[in-house]
């Protein structure tokens, strides 16, 4: 690790507020995979979550004073802005997702899926993650983002509780209906996937 | 433990940190003995697992390297972009200090040496007016082309007559109303009408005489 990797982030951002712009592209790279991710997972699109994070750390540029160490960390401060975009973007557009509108979507679940799959992945098991993300994707804002949080993120309820800013009880009560909602989701659409596959193996048979 | 109690908190009880060690156990001997509540349990592992394989795909995803070009470009527009305008402003304001430094003093070495000429002929005076007479005739005639050029000039009214070394003659052009100013009186039908004036001015600055020529 070098000196720069283990320069504080206030420090660096206070060198970035001066125009130093190696301070400013460490500190987007130490944070923009974890908020693209989040990002990506929230919306589903890579060209949506590309641009929140653009959009979060020009937010970050134009006014590196915001940030008020004393608050929490600069992580915690700029998912809070991601958040509030992600949420800003899912309101914008609230629409349920179906697999196949996602299809027929330019930036679609499995174009998405195509640029991380790698070869050893069999298509079955891409197939079920694509079933699990439509069915993330199908869920309300904050029950999805419960589920990204704790479930994708691996955050403790402690963790989302402090990162959504609520109490712990309203994370295990948000989880436990996503949970519910997301396994009827998902049955719905694995009886959906059934049904479109069998005609395509009765012609096959015929 | 209850099935709703297990529905709320049981299922997910392993990873509720909140939950104590006593209501883990009534989990997980409620789930032994109530199987609608098993299954519910086992069909979430399920999810989770698939749930797992969505997390780990997208575990290593990054934004993509034309975000951070655009950033850095932003960056360099924000923050380079305005200083370089600040340090031609910097650059152009120093240069003007600079002329209106150099008029200043080449208006004052001018003027200096007019005043030094000035005093010299005065000093002069009492010398020339014992030499030549044809010479005394020739300096006569000078100080008789200076008076009549300020005979010309009427004195403003409240201005008493005093030497006129030092005053200077100021050509401006002006609207006949603002001759009022001056304490002169003044054609109203005319007020707006421009005119020419020569105004002699004191070693004050404050104009002292006026002349209209034809």
């Amino acid at each position: 690790m070098s000196i720069a990797d283990q320069e504080r982030d206030d420090v660096l951002l206070r060198r970035a507020g001066k125009g130093d712009e190696e301070a400013f592209t460490l500190l987007y790279r130490r944070h923009q995979a974890a908020l693209y991710r989040f990002a990506l997972r929230m919306s589903g699109n890579a060209w949506t979550a590309e641009e929140i994070v653009q959009d979060v750390f020009m937010t970050l540029m134009r006014d590196p004073k915001k940030f008020d160490p004393e608050r929490g960390t600069l992580g915690a401060f700029l998912y809070g802005i991601t958040r509030n975009r992600v949420l800003k973007h899912l309101e914008r557009s609230p629409r349920e997702i179906s697999l196949d509108e996602r299809k027929e979507d330019g930036a679609s679940l499995e174009a998405t899926l195509q640029d991380f799959v790698t070869p050893a992945t069999v298509a079955e098991k891409r197939e079920l993650i694509e079933l699990v993300w439509a069915a993330v994707l199908g869920l309300p804002a904050e029950f999805r983002e419960t589920v990204v949080l704790c479930e994708l993120e691996e955050l403790s309820y402690e963790e989302a509780a402090a990162m959504i800013g609520c109490p712990i009880g309203t994370i295990r009560s948000r989880l436990y209906r996503g949970r519910a909602l997301l396994m009827a989701r998902l049955e719905i659409l694995r009886n959906a996937t059934k049904r479109a596959s069998l005609p395509r193996q009765a012609g096959v048979g015929k | 433990m209850t099935c709703n109690e297990f529905e709320e908190t049981g299922w997910n009880a392993e990873r509720d940190a909140s939950l104590t060690e006593a209501q883990r156990a009534a989990a997980a001997s409620h789930a032994t003995s109530c199987s609608r509540c098993a299954a519910l349990r086992d069909s979430w592992e399920a999810t989770r697992l698939e749930l797992r394989s969505l997390a780990e795909v997208t575990a290593t995803l990054d934004a993509p390297a034309r975000v951070e070009m655009r950033l850095r470009r932003q960056f360099r527009t924000q923050y380079h972009a305005p200083k370089v305008r600040r340090r031609t402003a910097v650059v152009a304001a120093w240069g003007l200090a600079a002329a209106a430094v150099l008029v200043g003093a080449m208006s004052w070495v001018k003027w200096h040496s007019n005043h030094e000429n000035n005093v010299a002929l005065k000093a002069n005076e009492p010398a020339s007016n014992q030499g030549s007479p044809g010479q005394n005739a020739a300096d006569d005639s000078q100080i008789l082309v200076a008076d009549n050029e300020l005979n010309d000039f009427t004195l403003l009214p409240g201005v008493l007559p005093a030497e006129t070394d030092g005053s200077a003659i100021l050509s401006v052009r002006l609207q006949r109303g603002a001759l009022g100013a001056l304490g002169l009186p003044v054609n109203e039908d005319r007020a707006s009408e421009w005119i020419q004036v020569d105004l002699l001015v004191g070693n004050d600055g404050l104009p002292q005489a006026v002349r209209l020529p034809e």
